[in-house]
């Protein structure tokens, strides 16, 4: 990331205090001009907290649904960054596999008959193999050599690698083979799992209308809040009793001014739930009509709920930013850039817009592949900036030519 | 744990009585919600067969739990489960005498010199091979319960007809446990044998 320093130093305290678990109820506003980075910094939090803590990201203007309630909409996106923690014993076979033999029968058809030896420094245990098993061993390629594991309850299997006394099986191995030590002691052991899931998905598989294969199908509907209760009750006894934990995550609402009144009294309440995300917004607007009323409001987000925020500003970039930016984007696209076109490119940003440059990196290096050269020059970026006006000139020639548009009488 | 903490959570238990096929069936309710059922030889009085009710995490029945006595046979739900032992791996089952803690390993054909069984500092007796063949770590519940360690002086193991034998004899405060909780189920008059009974 490239400039806007003081934000993203804020941005840095607030993922301290997320990770601390001490903001879980209050929102952050990021509030800047258009193109200032604001989504850029949210998914930099996003990518900061690793995937442990639930991250949903959307738009002011998702939770228009004809399919849900707007509330609706909001509650499942809250539900969706409220991760719970769930603690688990399993029992989990885990060694090196000595030979696995699978008996097809001679008909190609029918039912398989497989063996596999498992092995640990100390012990050997021969099991026998189900289809289904026999399926999963066949697709993961395993052999002897390799140290898996087997959960036992899910049937999962999982390669760790190759095991160290069979490194010399092969001359050549293929950079990513990893090689392990065989395991120690007993071959079956029980293991604590930890998995995340979210309020969401604990929801959509309760929902009995649904089942959880609306989970992978998206469409899940409206969800009672008898099951919301119930699931809240469930959790909390979890929670008591050490079985599961919440985590917080985050909820980031990109332009949010698209939410109406309605939405933003709601937040209002979910806020003060004790289980609420930490919510970030983002906005481009200044003092503007709040949706939904006539009133005007800073961001257009009315002042109660404004009050509660902590806002971090984004500043318009420098033009030495600008010009990292637009470096690090031509390397992102495979163009390679003259020293003189970057700088009238930087200029151009910094003119214009951000995004408007941005823009001619690509149309520009599409010219200069027509001449047939690897390099975009500055006469490739003169010809795209004259072929693409940016947002000011196409103003400018609009009001110039106004009178020669279709139904321009009917405005006057 | 200690000794007196064990005898204080069978005091405090709901115990329920029941004699049925020459076995005095006892049914123990903890004050934690755990279930524990014994069986106890009408003659020496000596437990036949322990078993716990176990749950999952999440309150879900995942059945009997068998500690001391044979196994209820395994269902054979190889396309279910995917994987499971073959019919001819070692399996363990405990048994008490009225002197001694007993295990018997079947299914473990190799030669009598290779075994190895030890106390461990980590409270379990530990059965090793030297062909590197079988290795279990045997929990002994009876000590742990109230807080001894195993104690390797008190271990004598003997190989027969594919059976490793591993014997242990009971220190004297196991005896005394044993015989004071004995004395408390004595206590409780036997109900009505029923063919629905709640215990096995």
């Amino acid at each position: 990331m490239v400039g806007q320093l003081m934000a993203r130093r804020g941005a840095g305290v607030i993922l301290e205090m997320i990770k601390d678990g001490k903001i879980a109820g209050r929102a952050i506003l990021l509030a800047g001009q258009p193109g200032t980075g604001k989504t850029a910094i949210a998914m930099g939090m996003a990518q900061n907290l690793g995937i442990d803590t639930p991250f949903t990201s959307m738009a002011g203007s998702e939770i228009y649904s004809l399919e849900m309630s707007k509330t609706e909409a909001l509650t499942q996106a809250i539900r969706k960054s409220i991760g719970v923690r769930i603690k688990e014993e399993t029992e989990i076979i885990e060694g090196e596999v000595v030979e696995i033999q699978v008996d097809r029968p001679a008909t190609g058809v029918g039912v398989k008959v497989g063996k596999l030896t498992l092995k640990t420094t100390e012990m050997e245990t021969i099991y026998d193999l189900g289809n289904k098993m026999i399926d999963c061993l066949m697709k993961e390629k395993v052999q002897a050599g390799d140290v898996i594991t087997i959960d036992k309850a899910t049937g999962k299997i999982n390669r760790l690698g190759r095991s160290f006394t069979r490194a010399r099986d092969y001359d050549a191995t293929g950079s990513q083979t990893r090689f392990v030590q065989c395991p120690e002691g007993e071959l079956q052991k029980r293991k604590e799992v930890v998995h995340t899931v979210t309020l969401h998905e604990i929801d959509v598989i309760n929902s009995r209308t649904h089942g959880f294969l609306a989970l992978f199908s998206g469409d899940t509907g409206e969800i009672k809040s008898e099951v919301r209760d119930q699931i809240n009750a469930k959790v909390a006894e979890w929670r008591e009793e050490g079985k599961a934990e919440i985590v917080p995550g985050v909820l980031f609402i990109d332009e949010v001014h698209m939410l109406d009144i309605e939405c933003f009294s709601f937040l209002n309440r979910a806020l003060e739930n004790e289980m609420a995300p930490v919510v970030i917004m983002a906005t481009n607007r200044g003092i503007t009509r709040i949706r939904g009323t006539n009133y005007k409001s800073p961001h257009g987000i009315p002042i109660d709920l404004l009050d509660r925020m902590i806002i971090v500003p984004t500043s318009p970039y420098q033009e030495k930013e600008l010009k990292e930016i637009l470096k690090i984007r031509c390397e992102e696209e495979d163009c390679e850039m003259a020293d003189d076109a970057l700088t009238v490119l930087t200029r151009i940003a910094l003119e214009t817009s951000l995004r408007y440059a941005i823009q001619l990196i690509t149309t520009a290096s599409l010219v200069s592949r027509r001449r047939k050269t690897t390099e975009v020059s500055i006469e490739d970026v003169k010809r795209v900036y004259s072929l693409f006006l940016d947002e000011n000139r196409s103003t400018q020639f609009l009001k110039e030519y106004q009178d020669d548009f279709m139904f321009n009488e009917f405005c006057k | 744990m200690t000794s007196e903490s064990w005898l204080k959570i069978i005091q405090n238990a709901k115990i329920t009585v029941l004699i049925e096929d020459g076995k005095r069936k006892v049914h123990f309710l903890f004050e934690n919600g755990k279930e524990m059922v014994e069986e106890y030889n009408m003659d020496t009085n000596v437990v036949v067969r322990r078993l716990w009710k176990k749950k999952n995490n999440f309150g879900t029945d995942i059945g009997w739990i068998v500690e001391i006595g044979e196994p209820e046979p395994k269902e054979n739900n190889i396309e279910k489960d995917g994987i499971q032992e073959s019919s001819n791996t070692p399996f363990v089952t405990q048994r008490i005498t009225k002197t001694c803690l007993e295990w018997r390993i079947r299914n473990l054909p190799y030669p009598s010199n290779v075994y190895s069984v030890t106390a461990e500092e980590d409270n379990t007796i530990t059965v090793r091979t030297s062909n590197k063949k079988y290795f279990k770590k045997l929990k002994v519940l009876d000590l742990e319960r109230i807080g001894l360690k195993p104690e390797q002086e008190r271990i004598s193991f003997k190989h027969q007809y594919n059976t490793l034998i591993i014997t242990y004899k009971k220190p004297l405060e196991l005896l005394n446990v044993e015989k004071k909780i004995l004395s408390r189920i004595l206590q409780f008059k036997p109900i009505e044998s029923t063919n629905q009974c709640p215990v096995s």
